[in-house]
């Protein structure tokens, strides 16, 4: 490549880079700056440090109940959607057949249609699940199982059928062979999935502002939401509340970022 | 394996999965479609069926009429410029750039972040006095330009379809690249990125190659900037006026007003425009895969 070639594009990416980051960097300055001078969404440094922002955002009882309620719900989600799917997968992937075709294509369906969400709400209030945490759980499953199905199958392929072949002949039953010798072989793509779904509780709104009324069992999504009505004059303390938020994630993104990455382009290339 | 004596990979795997999706997930859909047939709403103790009443009066609504065209247009730019942003982006790190993966890291980061935060973070960058576009523009001498992004009503649509392609771009970039890398380097590196040659290699042969992620990047952006609600109600909350009501904020309003027929029936507007743009992209973009 020539010199002016690798200028121009140093050049180019930078900039993009400095377009991607500029927001951000106001975020964080902003964060540990008092009402006044947050308010000017400057990339100056403040005048004096106001680190007790984060200080009283987690002060607020609300704030600390809807990271925990995230931290509970996405784990309930992920163990419930990991185990569903990875299963599902195992049948559609190995046994060819019309039940598993047709399996497979009702569960796509979930990759395009939108959730019909006021319905949602009329099932869930006879089932007794609404406003509860086992219903916001299942919801989340349920919009996250396509993908994860659509995941571990493309992957189940890669495990060698003479595993399985092996071990039913040495008189292993199906749920012994699935749950000791396919599960542990699935590591990499339950990983990828878990963050994926992780992500997608961390950053659903439309699932806790539609089926959960009861500000106790808010996720942080919502959590956020109110208090940023409530504290609309000191943008201070809505930074920090949105470093406070995004800083779980970006842990995540920095130090697993070859998962995310692979579970998004899954399939993709092959179209 | 074939059936045999010790038995079949058991359907009963399946139950989990099928229950919950469906459940959950299909019994909503399905019994949506009933629902939007009828008078359902918070006044009325039964629901009775009124056949497409719902749909007429969504149709005589000028509001609903603005959040469809809104949804459509929104979607299109969104994908559009996602597209191309991610496309050149790239194209940009394919090349042997030493801080490539850094660049790439950074493109991507938008994308891991919770929109929720990233719309009230563009309402302190799109403030009209002191956000950074607005000081950027008047640094560079082109304070005439500086506007009121979100309250003016001829800039409010733009300005949070700009937000989602800053959002999303390097989602696209990841799948681009993917493709990319996915060409044996002989068939293109005879062209250098120096001559004249490569926007020819490039038409000819690594576009064509890459068709199978353009294809997936289209359907997965309009099927995902169609379903958009958060960024807008978090950025203008469907203002000002109409300008920028999409299908979701529309359901929004008529679930809060007690209309739960009328907001299912939009929904189900929303189905029908999803897979109307969605199906026949589709098809196309295989047929030309194929055919390639």
């Amino acid at each position: 490549m020539k010199t002016w070639t690798k200028i121009l594009l140093y050049t180019l990416c930078t900039a993009f880079a400095l377009i991607v980051v500029l927001p951000f960097l106001m975020m964080i300055l902003g964060s540990v700056k008092n009402a006044r001078e947050s308010a000017l969404f400057g990339l100056d440094l403040p005048t004096e440090y106001a680190w007790d922002n984060y200080g009283k955002v987690l002060s607020k009882a609300s704030v600390i109940r809807g990271f925990l309620n995230t931290i509970f719900i996405s784990l309930a989600t992920v163990i419930l959607t990991d185990i569903a799917a990875a299963m599902a997968a195992f049948v559609i992937q190995r046994r060819p057949g019309r039940a598993s075709r047709v399996s497979y294509y009702l569960l796509l369906v979930g990759l395009v249609m939108p959730v019909s969400i006021i319905p949602t709400i009329k099932l869930m209030m006879s089932l007794g699940i609404h406003n509860s945490y086992s219903g916001l759980i299942l919801y989340f499953t349920a919009v996250n199982l396509s993908f994860a199905v659509f995941l571990i199958a493309g992957f189940m392929g890669s495990v060698p059928k003479e595993l399985d072949e092996a071990a039913i002949v040495e008189g292993s039953s199906y749920t012994r062979l699935f749950f000791k010798i396919i599960l542990p072989l699935l590591k990499t793509v339950i990983v990828t999935n878990t963050i994926i779904t992780v992500l997608a509780v961390w950053d659903d709104f439309f699932g806790p502002f539609y089926l959960v009324s009861n500000s106790k069992k808010w996720t942080i999504v919502m959590s956020m939401y109110t208090f940023v009505s409530q504290y609309q004059t000191n943008w201070g303390l809505v930074f920090a509340f949105m470093m406070l938020m995004i800083l779980p994630m970006l842990l995540m993104y920095f130090f697993l970022q070859r998962f995310i990455i692979e579970g998004i382009t899954a399939g993709s290339v092959k179209g | 394996m074939t059936r045999n004596k010790r038995g079949n990979y058991p359907y009963a795997f399946l139950i989990p999965a099928l229950a919950i999706f469906g459940i959950l997930f299909l019994a909503p859909t399905l019994t949506g479609f009933y629902y939007s047939l009828t008078d359902w709403n918070i006044n009325k103790k039964g629901i009775n069926f009124i056949g497409l009443q719902n749909f007429r009066e969504l149709f005589a609504d000028h509001k609903l009429i603005a959040a469809f065209w809104h949804t459509i247009v929104y979607s299109i730019s969104v994908t559009v410029l996602r597209n191309l942003a991610g496309l050149a982006l790239a194209l940009m790190l394919n090349e042997s750039l030493k801080l490539k993966n850094l660049f790439r890291t950074v493109f991507f980061l938008p994308y891991v972040i919770s929109p929720i935060v990233i719309g009230y973070l563009f309402t302190a960058i799109y403030n009209p006095g002191h956000g950074l576009i607005n000081v950027a523009l008047r640094a560079i001498g082109l304070g005439a330009l500086a506007g009121d992004w979100l309250n003016d009503p001829a800039l409010a649509l733009a300005s949070t379809i700009m937000v989602d392609v800053w959002r999303t771009s390097g989602f696209a970039m990841v799948i681009y690249l993917a493709g990319l890398q996915a060409i044996p380097v002989e068939l293109y590196e005879s062209a250098s990125i120096d001559g004249s040659r490569y926007w020819t290699t490039f038409g000819r042969i690594v576009f064509p190659l890459i068709a199978p992620s353009l294809t997936i990047n289209l359907v997965l952006s309009l099927i995902g900037t169609m379903k958009v609600f958060v960024m807008i109600l978090v950025l203008t909350n469907g203002g000002p006026g109409y300008t920028t009501e999409v299908l979701n904020t529309y359901i929004m309003s008529a679930f809060s007003l007690g209309l739960y027929g009328q907001g299912t029936a939009a929904n189900i507007l929303l189905i029908a425009v999803i897979m109307l743009i969605c199906f026949p992209v589709l098809t196309f973009l295989q047929k030309r895969e194929v055919a390639l």
